[in-house]
């Protein structure tokens, strides 16, 4: 129903209120599919184990993808592995993360 | 899916009494500096333990208690067991802090404000351990969390015996049981509990990765036999096992310092804000204390001691409280204000709530009010005292006014 470019899409308007970039951005969306019935699926981690924004960012990734037509479910699925690192992010983070 | 912590951000109006109260006693004990003159500048003058107690107690114990309420989840992975109880927490303690600094000065109302003091980080201690209880497998940071509270747990236990002494009720030796008390509650305690912290806000913060913990384990096992060396010399009246107990921690502490160095080197986000500089200015402290300490322990004079004394607490405690504080206060204002209006309409970056200039006085003022008074202790000079003493008034006063503008933050 969406692509993959999609869904990243939708979910880029998700910010990390800390670092101030979008998850995608900041390589925190592994992946992320939906059928042809609209069940999306998420699959995520984020910089840290000990986050204490983790479940509300996870709500708003859910509640950015419920936003798109026809979407019926969105399953989230929260992984540690690969950890996540700074080299996963997109070149213009890491220069501003870096510039401080 | 893997599930982890709830319950991550207590209810604002339950921790923010702690960072407000705790920030009151911080002035209160800048100013109490003003009141201590030359012939009371040395270590067991009642009026410095007075001043030790109203800032450890009053600011340290005080922030560090609110803001576990709000790390222990995180740190933790699990719910707390009981977080109301943190409700009776902060009363208690600012009670008992103003009890026994008075006491100090009036003895017999010491055993009375240790009393108030033992009821109030009792019920932190067991609402820790019961926290701890829910948790199925410790990890590191959790395992320190459980060894500095179990330190804390002694450590005011030898303070309420302590304080019947010092009032004459008992007949002890307060001296062989403060070498135990100091070093349970400061480095045990409070030094113990910045290392698990730090080995995981550090590195939020910071954004960074791929480094070892074996370091932070080492220097913990370290300050673990370090206590246990410490309170045998205390109980077995052998002073000369303390001694082994302060060169095996001043040696953990160094291991710990070459840690956090090692978390800073391999961060991402290299932005020197406010947390950043405060977390410098109290690493520089840390180790400037060590080397005083060292020197008093191969002969210096007391003075070394009082110096590096000041530069642990006010330098290194004081700059790691203020500059976490900078960061947790944003946060739980955010969580609690902000967030439900996430994806209706904008809403602020934590950093924007952060109040530039009275955080850049407060830095500035405050860290050259430590280096003055350090070097004022060090020639054991009350005018210098007093010059250093002005700077971290004004320097504190820009602290207050920040945590009130965090806290205000609409």
């Amino acid at each position: 129903m969406y692509s993959k470019e999609e869904l990243f899409l939708a979910i880029s308007t998700v910010l990390d209120p800390e670092v101030g970039f979008n998850l995608v951005e900041m390589g925190l969306i592994y992946d992320a599919s939906c059928d042809a019935d609209g069940n999306a699926y998420v699959k995520m981690t984020l910089s840290t184990k000990a986050c204490p924004l983790h479940q509300l960012i996870m709500q708003w990734v859910r509640e950015a993808v419920q936003k798109m037509a026809g979407i019926k479910s969105v399953e989230i699925d929260l992984v540690w592995e690969p950890a996540w690192n700074i080299s996963m992010a997109d070149e213009h983070v890491k220069q501003a993360l870096n510039r401080g | 899916m893997f599930s982890i912590s709830q319950d991550f951000a207590p209810p604002f109006k339950l921790i923010s009494p702690f960072f407000i109260v705790g920030s009151f006693f911080y002035l209160a004990a800048v100013f109490y500096i003003f009141s201590i003159a030359h012939q009371n500048i040395s270590l067991l003058d009642a009026k410095i333990l007075g001043f030790v107690h109203l800032f450890l107690l009053g600011f340290v114990m005080m922030v560090i208690f609110g803001a576990m309420a709000q790390l222990v989840p995180v740190v933790l992975e699990v719910g707390h067991f009981g977080v109301e109880l943190f409700y009776a927490i902060w009363p208690l303690l600012g009670i008992g802090t103003v009890m026994m600094v008075f006491g100090f000065s009036y003895p017999m109302l010491l055993p009375f404000g240790g009393v108030v003091v033992l009821i109030a980080m009792m019920i932190f201690v067991m609402e820790i351990f019961l926290t701890i209880r829910k948790v199925e497998k410790l990890t590191l940071v959790m395992s320190s969390v459980l060894i500095a509270n179990i330190f804390l747990f002694f450590g005011i236990i030898f303070g309420l015996v302590m304080s019947l002494g010092y009032a004459g009720m008992i007949s002890i030796d307060i001296d062989a049981l403060l070498r135990s008390h100091v070093f349970l509650v400061v480095v045990g305690y409070i030094v113990v509990t910045i290392m698990g912290l730090s080995a995981v806000l550090i590195p939020m913060f910071g954004l960074s990765h791929g480094f070892s913990m074996r370091p932070l384990k080492i220097a913990m096992t370290m300050i673990g036999i370090a206590a246990l060396f410490v309170v045998a010399s205390s109980l077995g009246g052998i002073g000369a096992l303390a001694y082994f107990g302060y060169a095996l921690s001043v040696a953990a502490m160094v291991v710990y310092f070459f840690f956090v160095r090692v978390i800073y080197k391999t961060r991402a986000r290299k932005e020197i804000d406010i947390y950043a500089k405060s977390l410098l200015f109290s690493y520089v402290s840390f180790m400037v204390s060590l080397v005083l300490g060292v020197l008093y322990f191969l002969g210096a004079g007391e003075p070394f001691i009082l110096s590096a004394g000041w530069l642990m607490f006010f330098g290194f405690f004081g700059f790691i409280i203020t500059g976490h504080i900078y960061k947790i206060i944003p946060f739980l204002v955010w969580f609690e204000r902000f967030s439900p209006l996430v994806g209706k309409q904008k809403v602020p970056m934590l950093a924007d709530m952060l109040p530039q200039k009275s955080s850049s006085a407060q830095l500035l003022f405050s860290a050259t009010g430590v280096v003055v008074v350090a070097v004022a202790l060090l020639l054991q000079n009350e005018i210098l005292i007093k010059a250093g003493a002005s700077f971290l008034l004004f320097g504190v006063f820009a602290f207050v006014k920040s945590v009130f503008y965090m806290i205000n933050y609409k």
